[in-house]
């Protein structure tokens, strides 16, 4: 039979832990909603940058771009993962890096080099357990991913790019799709494919002529849009995968605390039976006793 | 709204800037444009420099840093990657990376625009700092 005070110390650590878990949720949830407020906050600055490049578009201006042209072999390509600095948020890490190390092996057969880039501890952790080598890394974002530091990372990129040093970037990451929704993907970011969100563009408007007037000239606008256009995407991956976290470990720790609360059930019934037949046993030892001397 | 118009100031982060005006004064490439009631349709790029946006004769000031333009039927949006009010402009801090850019000797292209570009952003951002007062 189990030793009653040993299972009132298991369960009294088990309490422990759940609170603890609980807290954690919490706090996830409240994570949650700031990261949800800025990444809706980034669609306003989105949609705007979207109405512009349909508005150029239909000034009849021939989209061109070096960002925009397919090269014709890719020589080096980059990966970029982002990944969590914290753990205890269940299969996100794990989800990203899985579909990162598919990535990594077919990128390595269709181009000539791969540099892989990882943003958060967890990725690094997890490549270097793999035997992975990461060539650079990030560890400043946390959950709240600014635009300046990510425009930073943008920048780099896109020397990079213009430079010829990399022929293909390509970014995994945790997409939100919705509240109860979330999966790990690939995109592909450079060359782009098309500057601004096709899904959001408003087709269903009758095509008129723009009355737009360029100031400088309409060239002049897309040589910045387009940058721009591509730092918003990248920006976009890191509020999704800040998002998707909190998600993430919000479940994880929900899921704990239920666990926990499973786990105190159980063990009080154990220490009750174990108390009682503790209590049982002295009572029959007692009653031994006495029959012994009436005896 | 007549006499009026819709401004709006939007970075990736957040909207800074959300409400009616009378008149809006933004920094283009090649100096700044004022923008009334009843403005034509335009799409300008955007410098380094001071948005004015007056309302009730009273003025707001914002420091933006490149971007976007865009009026439309008295809608004016101005998209920036950075934007602040005018006032929280710490010219300290300002003056402090003006200096360090300055003492920096560029060894390749890529560092030299680098150094311009923070040099006219510091310098822009003290200029509508000093308005301040």
């Amino acid at each position: 039979m189990a030793n009653a005070r040993a299972l009132d110390n298991r369960r009294k650590s088990v309490k422990n832990i759940k609170k603890i878990t609980r807290t954690m949720e919490l706090i996830a949830t409240a994570r949650f909603k700031q990261a949800m407020d800025r990444a809706t906050a980034a669609t306003g600055y989105t949609q705007r940058i979207t109405q512009i490049v349909n508005d150029l578009a239909k000034s009849g201006l021939e989209v061109s771009h070096p960002l925009l042209e397919k090269r014709e072999e890719t020589k080096a390509a980059t990966l970029l993962v982002l990944t969590s600095n914290r753990g205890l948020c269940g299969g996100y890490n794990g989800n990203v890096l899985r579909s990162a190390v598919d990535r990594k092996t077919e990128l390595e057969k269709s181009s000539g080099s791969l540099d892989l880039q990882v943003s958060g501890k967890r990725g690094l952790a997890g490549l270097k357990f793999r035997g992975i080598e990461v060539s650079n890394s990030y560890t400043h974002f946390e959950d709240k991913p600014s635009f300046a530091e990510v425009s930073e990372v943008a920048n780099g990129f896109l020397d990079a790019y213009i430079a010829g040093t990399i022929d293909r970037l390509d970014v995994v990451y945790t997409q939100f799709v919705s509240v109860s929704k979330q999966r790990s993907v690939v995109e592909t970011l450079l060359p782009l494919d098309s500057i601004g969100d096709v899904s959001e563009s408003d087709d269903s408007k009758p095509t008129q002529e723009s009355v737009y007037e360029f100031v400088p000239s309409p060239k002049s606008i897309l040589e910045e849009v387009v940058p721009t256009s591509f730092k918003v995407k990248l920006f976009k991956c890191f509020l999704d995968a800040a998002v998707s976290e909190q998600i993430a470990r919000m479940i994880a720790m929900k899921s704990a605390t239920e666990n926990a609360s499973e786990m105190i059930k159980q063990l009080s019934m154990e220490y009750n039976r174990a108390r009682q037949s503790q209590i049982t046993g002295e009572i029959m030892e007692i009653i031994g006793g006495v029959e012994a001397l009436e005896g | 709204m007549a006499g009026k118009i819709h401004c709006v100031l939007v970075t990736p982060e957040k909207t800074t800037f959300d409400a009616a005006a009378d008149f809006v004064v933004v920094p283009m490439i090649d100096g700044e444009a004022g923008i009334g009631v009843d403005h034509a349709p335009m799409i300008g790029r955007l410098g380094c420099g001071e948005v004015r946006i007056k309302v009730d004769g009273k003025g707001e000031r914002f420091f933006v840093d490149g971007g976007f333009v865009q009026v439309d039927q008295n809608e004016v949006s101005v998209i920036t990657g950075n934007a602040m009010l005018a006032s929280d402009i710490s010219v300290a801090d300002v003056e402090a990376s003006l200096h360090a850019a300055e003492s920096v000797k560029p060894e390749t292209t890529e560092e030299k625009l680098a150094k311009v570009r923070t040099i006219t952003q510091s310098k822009a951002m003290l200029k509508v700092a000093s308005k301040n007062k």
